[in-house]
């Protein structure tokens, strides 16, 4: 899992204070975690709850990624949740976050997240401006 | 556009014998090219990060940079700390460069737009002359600071003999104090905390320089001090929390400071601010000032924050620390100040009360309105007063909340300036409260605006 560049972009975004936690996922499977320690420990009392409506959000990128559904989130308690739908696919790269996070400054990190991804998923295919770390 | 209008002279008649190193002069027969880079770093360790900056921004340049501006989020302070970040940056550029620059709530440049890292802008060009200024106590005693900033750039400049003069100036932004048993709301509902906070926000400006950043006082004093130059004004700011900022300037971190470079150059140089904020019709008279002019506290008569939700027709109890920053922000008003048009977020309430980040006057205001659509418009508007020049390189001054409303879809407007600027660099930073000043416009200081600084080569 150290190698894994994605891994290393998620280890990225966990580094933001607000991200609390962060994964590239699917329904009913989670693909890629960070590599450290896992999510922060706030995130554990409400991961169960989350993690069946992630599930069902799944359900609805997986209906429509094919026609354009490019981002979706969902408020549960004190928490948002961030999906970031790689084009096409039924994967999303997945953020939660506080709810009065300021969630435009993450928004610009979490886009440049998934361009990062993507260049990593489709290394000829030519993507947005990345820059390397 | 009136900026423009000066003609660079023909080559031969220009000055030689000005700050700049007259041997490198020497060897410029030709129009010399203005070399301008900008670099960036996203590593998250201060010391690498500051070395990665400084050396993808030096190694594009063939020749030393006359001036080096730097921006970076304010992650370091947990990384290794601003000194160690700088000592990164010194361990490349050489030495006496001057450098400049502080912590921005985040930054667009050639390579994308960033929330966490740094990006620098270095340039290097025969023709410009190049001194740098700091004031201190800002928060304190903000017009002393602007006028030993002012001097010092005075000095820095006299002998120089070009005409197109330019200012960047740098201001420590606003730290929310803490309010004990409240901490650092944006929005307080009790009247007796409100009321404390009030006069302890006084106190704390004054002792401890945690409040307002005071920049509207400071751009006006320096423009008082410096009126022909043409201005860009910027904040310094964290991750929008308002808790600290730090300001760069050559080696030196500073706090509660404003820090300035100054520019003489046979460049053509302009400057210009756009809002996209739009009217609606609806008004109100403010009534009755308080803190110093700072906070609306009566509006037709009646205390302001009851009668602004009459006026916008929201229900009585709307506002929360989270509606606030989803419904308020997109309503911003028009208030006045010297009779200048002043557009401004309201981004503190305190019970009846609203805050404002200037001095304003009373008197009539209307409300304004804006979308994320019109913040687009607003960068194509402003690079559109733009269209006679061939740009060199480019500055921008953008406010914070824009950041926070546009979110990913900020990457629209980097897409406008990558258009704008081709191959050129230019380097965006966002800060919390901006503005420009030329002789031609005055002062314009807003909130939610784009502020632009090119430089180039009219265009035949």
């Amino acid at each position: 899992m150290k190698d894994d560049p994605i891994a290393r972009v998620l280890d990225d975004l966990l580094k933001l204070e607000d991200i609390l936690a962060c994964m590239v996922a699917r329904r009913n499977m989670i693909s890629v975690m960070p590599s450290g320690e896992g999510f922060k420990p706030e995130v554990n009392q409400i991961w169960d709850n989350i993690h069946r409506a992630m599930d069902d959000v799944f359900g609805v990128i997986s209906a429509y990624s094919q026609i354009g559904l490019g981002e979706m989130e969902f408020r549960l308690q004190d928490y948002e949740v961030l999906f970031y739908v790689f084009p096409d696919t039924e994967n999303a790269l997945v953020a939660i976050v506080p709810t009065l996070a300021n969630k435009g400054l993450l928004e610009v990190e979490m886009e440049n997240a998934r361009r990062e991804i993507l260049k990593i998923m489709n290394p000829e295919k030519k993507t947005e401006n990345v820059v390397s770390r | 556009m009136q900026e423009f209008e000066q003609i660079p002279k023909p080559l031969m008649d220009q000055p030689t014998s000005t700050l700049q190193d007259v041997s490198k002069k020497k060897e410029v027969a030709v129009l010399p090219d203005v070399e301008a880079a900008v670099g960036m770093s996203r590593k998250w360790d201060a010391r690498e990060a500051g070395r990665d900056v400084a050396e993808n921004t030096i190694r594009q340049l063939k020749t030393p940079p006359d001036f080096f501006l730097l921006f970076s989020t304010i992650h370091y302070e947990k990384y290794g700390g601003f000194q160690e970040f700088l000592n990164g940056v010194w361990d490349v550029i050489p030495k006496e460069t001057p450098l400049l620059g502080g912590t921005v709530t985040g930054f667009m440049n050639n390579y994308g737009c960033f929330s966490r890292g740094a990006s620098a802008l270095a340039v290097s060009y025969p023709y410009m002359d190049v001194a740098v200024g700091v004031g201190k106590n800002t928060k304190r005693n903000p017009n002393r600071a602007a006028k030993q900033c002012a001097e010092m750039i005075q000095k820095g400049l006299k002998e120089s003999l070009y005409k197109n003069k330019f200012l960047l100036t740098f201001i420590s932004g606003p730290v929310m104090p803490s309010i004990p048993g409240v901490g650092q709301k944006k929005y307080i509902r009790s009247g007796f905390i409100s009321k404390f906070a009030m006069q302890a926000l006084g106190l704390s400006q004054a002792l401890v320089q945690k409040g307002l950043a005071r920049e509207d006082e400071i751009f006006e004093e320096t423009v008082k001090q410096l009126p022909d130059y043409e201005m860009i004004l910027g904040t310094s700011m964290d991750d929008h929390r308002g808790m600290k900022n730090y300001q760069f300037l050559n080696n030196q971190i500073l706090t509660n400071a404003v820090v300035n470079l100054g520019l003489a150059t046979d460049l053509d140089l302009g400057v210009c601010t756009t809002h996209g904020m739009k009217e609606t019709n609806r008004n109100f008279t403010i009534t009755q000032l308080g803190a110093k002019n700072h906070a609306i506290c009566k509006i037709n008569h009646k205390p302001a924050v009851p009668e602004l939700l009459r006026l916008l027709n929201w229900p009585e109890g709307f506002l929360t620390e989270e509606t606030l920053i989803h419904t308020l922000l997109y309503y911003p008003i028009s208030l006045r100040r010297r009779g200048r048009e002043v557009p401004i977020v309201m981004p503190l309430i305190m019970k009846d009360s609203i805050f404002v980040p200037c001095i304003i006057d009373d008197g009539d205001v209307s409300i304004l309105t804006v979308s994320g659509k019109d913040l687009i418009n607003a960068v194509k508007e402003n690079l559109h007063n733009f269209d006679g020049i061939q740009p060199e390189f480019g500055l921008f001054s953008t406010c914070m909340t824009i950041l926070q409303t546009l979110g990913r879809k900020t990457n629209i407007v980097q897409e406008e300036l990558c258009n704008y600027f081709k191959d050129k660099s230019f380097l965006l930073f966002y800060s919390a409260g901006e503005g420009t000043y030329s002789l031609r416009k005055n002062i314009t200081y807003a909130n939610m605006s784009f502020n632009t600084a090119i430089f180039g080569h009219q265009k035949k």
